[in-house]
């Protein structure tokens, strides 16, 4: 297939406007600031576009609403937090095709009448920083971003934000509270971001996927675009790659194509030929699947029917080598240290399920200790104030719904019986 | 109407609330946490979840809000289980140390696990162990207790307005830093003491000394420190006040405290407390009977006013003591002695700078609501840190900021820094040609209505150009046009005056201005009172010209009315105010005082000057609760009871009367009954049995309390002008001093303090107050103190015309090189000192801002 988001990242300069653009880059922008705002929306709306960023929320409706609302200024955030373990897929276009996403964000904020936009990169991101700032830099030296874009009468004036390194700043509104320079937790919601945004402002958080399909999508029309993928998730999807294939790695490629396939047909299958022993979809806080449940198509529509979810196409492959009580150990570490505090389940639950299951791996399990997480993360499904604490209570769960007797195995021979 | 459905029972609303408001109001529980009626709803507890239809997810009840139609379950075996889950949670690290915790008994967590929790905990890892903290002066800290309600800080952000702490780290790992620890922004409140659900955060004052449940008794009083009158309410055990808390919901202070309203109480049972009568036999004092210094005290007054007239006899009333207290003082002089010689210390600012914007605005001018602050568009701030003078009314400011509305000031206030207020900062001493130029521009701007003649004749008489003012204040023009344009914009518009204007030289042409600006900008005036009741001891005639009610003596219609009620003459003759008594006595015409509940030779300027006058006396008497400086100079010291053991009433800045209540059992008398049994001893009877009575007496010859009663004020029947009476409104021809002083090169000025912390006599007696501002000091800007090799701790000389003090210095990063700040609360230290004066010429007010001073190292 012919990549529309990682198109000519191979070019060494491709982070240059002068390569972007002799790619055909900026096309778009023209053919954008002649159309109507609505006639933008419109164009989204019929490519059937939804966020890259994990919820697969329809792009249209949220710029619909943000629109509608008559507080000005509005302000358009990329979230480019990008810290789902096991993701890397907005990170090629940061560095290596900034000006796809600029493009994506100029058009983007002239569709939703926003002059100001914010790119609120992850704080471990140091080189795209740089390489952000350097384009922007081109793009206001082009006309491109400020005042009277290209003699249209358009303002768009664009900022990198760094963040600080807390994965919470990930979710659109912490990461408006982070970026209004207070401490990054979510806000109550409603009301939405939609309407009381960044500085109380109608705001837009699109992920850096997202808004680089913008260009595209502007470029053929949104019927065409909406050929590519699934009926009801159209478009091209990035998805990364690690853990025991052969080929690991960034592939775009058509939404819905089966787990299987990535891993079998595109990454060369698992690595040495060993057996597949678990494959977390779509960042660490998917449900993992067992080898028998991976002829699902990656889409946001049918992963869940499938018993998992898209996610940020984040593939996690393990083979038989792999200890699940370790890597369920590693999870629940890392959601205990970056859960933001705020409410009690998540703050309390995801701390007392890493103690356990650091217990069993040091061989200290006991009996009931399976039992105590089946509880405790059923006491924090639901029930915590963003999604940060559901992923962690549906880690523990999914872990022991499909890998139930080897958790036991290891409470009973108080050892590792993976690798001894 | 908005109709929902809670547990099968329909709910009607007027408007949209949240589902937790909807249902408590309709008499359902639902528990909470984290919730707080006077806080910005949070939703983190998670333990109000409840079941919506229509609704995938459980809601918390906190922060969704009611839509028509909602149908809502709070009792369902989900919900149960829900509530379970989370106690449980809240209690893995929770150290469970309810035995030897102060909390229990009034613990949220403790009550709701009992009513709603687990029977028993799975945690099997080890428990988050935080040691005590004792690192703060009033609070302790059990932070392993903490349950991460944040109520508290969001109480010090969005409420008290310090920012002091924060949540510090995230996860498990949160914990709430940094409080004071002597170095960061706690204004000590305690206003975090009071939401915190669970006993993380204490005060250290009653720490281990008693339960909640031994609390028998509980009184609502009113603040013995300042002019804004909080409700306070006393826990008693044993007859010692062991807590003093704020009341949700009362009307001045709606629950918040300051820290001399909240820490401020141990001066109640100090052991430095005056016990027994004393009296001066050979120099020295020595104990004496109630029957002796009474006896005493009549026989001298009824000789020297037989031999020197009645006028050789003065009176100082108090602003620390109840009205009953002051009415009966200023009778007695009236009746008893025969003179109008009566006075207190509200004359060095707060009675002159009322009477004054009194006569251009009417009676009652001032008696603005202090909750209203908060509600103006536009506050403009002059003359003093309301912050710290008047804390809560403070709060009403940084209230009126934080809801988006303009706060304004001349000079800069540290307690509105963080408010970012829109701010001049004129060259010192001309802060008057900065006024000239608002009041003209405003002029000209909104022109004049009309409507205040004598007012507008004054105004229309200011003529100043902007590029003058400039000039000469160094404000520029267009900082002065936008702060003009701000003014003129204002449409609910508050000016908040304290005392560094009333007391600065051309003070009353200040005041002038000011009230010219608040006549253009259409607004109200608020004077900071620094003493809880400077209004109500004005009120009852503690003044050389005005009997209680303001009828004034020289009216013969009046003097006769009161005089018939009293059963005595009166003397039409106006009497000494509180200056002219100072001159008085170094003269030699005045020969005795008798000071009640104040301690003039330190509260009055160029207190060595008191000093010297008093010695002159030939007999003194001082009726007080501590042995203080002026006590100590005294012929005959008089114990008496103190706030929290007697009965009275207050009334505070805005006018309102207030009960004061009796907490504790002390044995003595109150003030109003010793200086009655004086009177009785020389042969006027006053045959009060409790305050009451008294106030019954007032009710009846004050027009101003006309027919009121203590019922009546507890019933809130207490707001001025009470029953409807207004006073009397006699306009005069506004007069003005329009003294000036201009400031000369090099030299350093005094400048007054007025802390957070103290008040004085009662202040420097409470322990914990004393922890946090432990003695005097002298603050010096950065630059002058690098100036003069001087780092912090040094000891210095501080010299004025007036006199000398050695104090040790603090250094201010922010200070200016101009002035040296030193307070005016700690005994023999104060600032007072060095303050010599010139009057004001129309409100008697003494001009202390330009006491050149200079210092000096002094090397051990």
């Amino acid at each position: 297939m012919e990549t529309i988001l990682l198109k000519n990242i191979q070019n060494p300069n491709s982070a240059d406007i002068a390569e972007y653009k002799k790619a055909g880059g900026y096309a778009s922008i023209r053919k954008a600031l002649g159309m109507e705002p609505q006639q933008v929306i419109d164009e989204v709306k019929k490519a059937g576009l939804r966020g890259r960023g994990g919820a697969g929320f329809p792009v249209a409706m949220k710029w619909t609403f943000a629109s509608a609302d008559p507080k000005f200024p509005k302000y358009l955030l990329c979230n480019a937090d990008e810290g789902e373990p096991g993701t890397f897929k907005d990170r090629p276009i940061l560095e290596k095709n900034p000006h796809l996403l600029i493009e994506g964000m100029i058009i983007s904020g002239h569709a939703l009448k926003a002059e100001y936009g914010y790119i609120y990169l992850r704080g471990e991101y140091p080189a795209a920083k740089h390489i952000l700032n350097a384009a922007i830099q081109q793009a206001y030296d082009t006309n491109l971003l400020g005042e009277n874009i290209l003699g249209k009468g358009i303002t768009f004036h664009l900022a990198v934000h760094q963040g600080a390194g807390a994965y919470i700043c990930g979710e659109e509104t912490a990461l408006i509270e982070s970026l209004e320079g207070d401490k990054g937790q979510p806000r109550i919601k409603p009301p939405f971001p939609v309407n009381v945004g960044v500085f109380s402002k109608p705001t837009v958080v699109n992920n850096v996927e997202t808004l680089s399909n913008l260009p595209y999508i502007i470029e053929v029309g949104g019927e065409t675009y909406a050929k590519i993928g699934t009926p009801d998730c159209p478009g091209p999807k990035i998805f990364c790659i690690s853990g025991h294939v052969e080929k690991p790695g960034i592939y775009e490629l058509p939404m819905g194509t089966k787990l299987r396939d990535i891993i079998y047909t595109h990454c060369g299958g698992i690595k040495g030929g060993k057996k597949l022993k678990a494959v977390i979809p779509g960042g660490i806080s998917t449900p993992v699947l067992p080898p028998d449940k991976i002829d699902c198509p990656m889409d946001f529509v049918n992963m869940p029917k499938h018993g998992s979810m898209l996610g940020s196409g984040a593939v996690i492959v393990m083979d038989e080598s792999v200890c699940l009580v370790k890597v369920c150990h590693r999870a629940l570490k890392f959601f205990e240290h970056e859960s933001c505090g705020k409410c009690t389940p998540c703050r309390e639950g995801t701390g007392w399920l890493r103690a356990i299951l650091g217990r069993i791996e040091n061989g200290e399990g006991m009996e009931g200790d399976i039992d105590t997480m089946l509880a405790v993360s059923a006491n924090m499904l639901g029930k915590t104030f963003c999604p940060l604490g559901d992923g962690a209570a549906s880690v523990v769960q999914n872990f022991i719904k499909h890998f139930r007797p080897e958790f036991e195995e290891h409470i009973r021979a108080k050892k590792c019986v993976v690798n001894g | 109407m908005i109709t929902i459905t809670i547990n099968d029972r329909e709910i009607k609303l007027e408007k949209p609330v949240s589902v937790l408001e909807a249902a408590r109001s309709a008499g359902i529980k639902i528990p909470t946490l984290c919730y707080h009626e006077q806080l910005e709803r949070y939703g983190g507890c998670r333990l109000c979840l409840v079941e919506v239809e229509k609704m995938p997810r459980l809601q918390t009840a906190c922060t969704l809000m009611v839509a028509d139609g909602m149908v809502v379950r709070t009792e369902t075996e989900q919900i149960a289980d829900v509530r379970r889950g989370i106690l449980e949670f809240l209690l893995i690290n929770h150290p469970l140390d309810c035995p030897y915790c102060d909390k229990a008994g009034e613990c949220d967590l403790q009550d709701l696990v009992e009513k709603y929790g687990p029977g028993k905990g799975r945690f099997k890892e080890k428990k988050r162990k935080v040691p005590e903290s004792l690192q703060d002066p009033v609070i302790v800290r059990n932070m392993d207790r903490c349950i991460m309600c944040t109520r508290c800080v969001r109480m010090c952000e969005g409420l008290q307005g310090a920012s002091a702490i924060a949540v510090i780290n995230r996860g498990g790992h949160s914990h709430i830093e940094p409080f004071s620890s002597g170095r960061f922004d706690c204004e000590y409140c305690g206003n975090c003491v009071s939401v915190c659900p669970v006993g993380a955060i204490m005060s250290r004052l009653h720490r281990h000394s008693y339960r909640p449940w031994q609390v028998k008794e509980q009184y609502e009083t009113v603040c013995p420190y300042c002019g804004v009158g909080c409700t306070v309410v006393t826990q008693v055990r044993d007859d010692v006040i062991k807590r003093v808390i704020p009341k949700l919901g009362s009307t001045v202070n709606n629950g918040m405290l300051c820290s001399r309203g909240r820490f401020g109480y141990e001066f109640v049972g100090s052991k430095d407390r005056l016990s027994v009568p004393l009296i001066r036999k050979n120099g020295a004092l020595a104990e004496a009977t109630w029957e002796e210094a009474i006896t005493l005290v009549a026989k001298k007054l009824g000789n020297i006013k037989s031999t020197y007239g009645s006028d050789a006899v003065a009176g100082m009333a108090s602003p620390r003591c109840t009205n009953e207290d002051n009415y009966v003082l200023q009778k007695f002089l009236r009746v008893a002695v025969g003179t109008n010689n009566v006075d207190t210390t509200a004359r060095t600012g707060f009675a002159g700078a009322q009477s004054f914007i009194e006569n251009i605005f009417g009676q009652g001018a001032t008696a603005n609501i202090i909750s209203g602050l908060a509600n103006s568009d536009t506050v403009m701030v002059i003359g003093g840190d309301p912050t710290t003078v008047n804390p809560i009314l403070g709060l009403q400011i940084r209230a009126c900021a934080r809801r988006g509305g303009q706060v304004m000031t001349v000079g800069e206030f540290e307690g509105l820094r963080i408010f970012s207020p829109t701010k001049l900062l004129p060259r010192q001493f001309t802060e008057t040609f900065l006024l000239e130029g608002i009041v003209t521009a405003l002029r000209e701007k909104k022109g004049l209505s009309g409507a205040n003649a004598p007012l507008e004749g004054k105004i229309k008489s200011i003529n100043v150009t902007a590029a003058d003012v400039a000039a000469k204040s160094g404000v520029s023009e267009k900082q002065l046009a936008a702060y003009v344009d701000l003014l003129a914009a204002a449409t609910t518009f508050s000016i908040v005056i304290g005392k560094e204007t009333v007391q600065s030289i051309g003070g009353s042409y200040k005041l002038l201005l000011l009230a010219a600006i608040t006549y253009l900008a259409n607004g109200r005036v608020y004077l900071l009172s620094e003493k809880a009741n400077e209004q109500g001891a004005l009120d009852m005639g503690c003044a050389p010209d005005m009997l209680p009610g303001y009828r004034p003596v020289a009216y013969p219609e009046f003097t006769k009315k009161y005089g018939a009620v009293w059963h005595a003459e009166l003397s039409e003759k106006p009497g000494l105010n509180l200056f002219e008594m100072i001159e008085a006595a170094e003269k030699g015409t005045l020969r005795a005082m008798y000071v009640m509940g104040e301690n003039p030779v330190c509260n009055i300027p160029n207190s060595g000057r008191v000093e010297k006058a008093f010695k002159n006396l030939d007999f003194l008497i001082v009726q007080d609760i501590f042995l203080t400086e002026t006590a100590k100079l005294a012929d005959v010291v008089l114990p008496a009871l103190g706030w929290g053991e007697k009965d009275g009433t207050f009334t505070n800045m805005e006018r309102r009367i207030q009960r004061v209540k009796k907490s504790v059992q002390r044995e003595g008398m109150e003030d109003w009954k010793i200086v009655a049994e004086i009177a009785k001893n020389m042969g006027y009877r006053m045959d009060y049995t409790k305050a009451e009575e008294v106030f019954h007496e007032i009710a009846k010859v004050s027009p101003l309390y006309r027919d009121l009663s203590y019922e009546d004020i507890e019933k809130g029947e207490n707001i001025y002008p009470y029953k409807g009476e207004p006073l009397r409104d006699v306009k005069e021809d506004i007069q003005i001093d329009t003294s000036a002083v201009s400031a000369a090169a090099g030299k350093l000025y005094l400048k007054v303090e007025r802390p957070l912390f103290h008040s004085g006599t009662m202040s420097t007696h409470a322990a914990s107050l004393m922890n946090i501002y432990p003695h005097a000091v002298a603050r010096i800007g950065a630059g002058r103190a690098k100036m003069l090799s001087l780092t912090e701790g040094d000891v210095v000389t501080v010299r004025s015309k007036a006199g000398a003090l050695s104090l040790f210095i603090a250094i201010e990063k922010a200070g200016d090189d101009l002035s040296v700040t030193i307070s005016n609360n700690f005994e023999s230290k104060g600032a007072f000192r060095l303050a010599d004066y010139t009057l004001d010429q129309v409100t008697k007010a003494p001009c202390i801002d330009a006491v050149e001073i200079s210092i000096e190292k002094v090397t051990a």
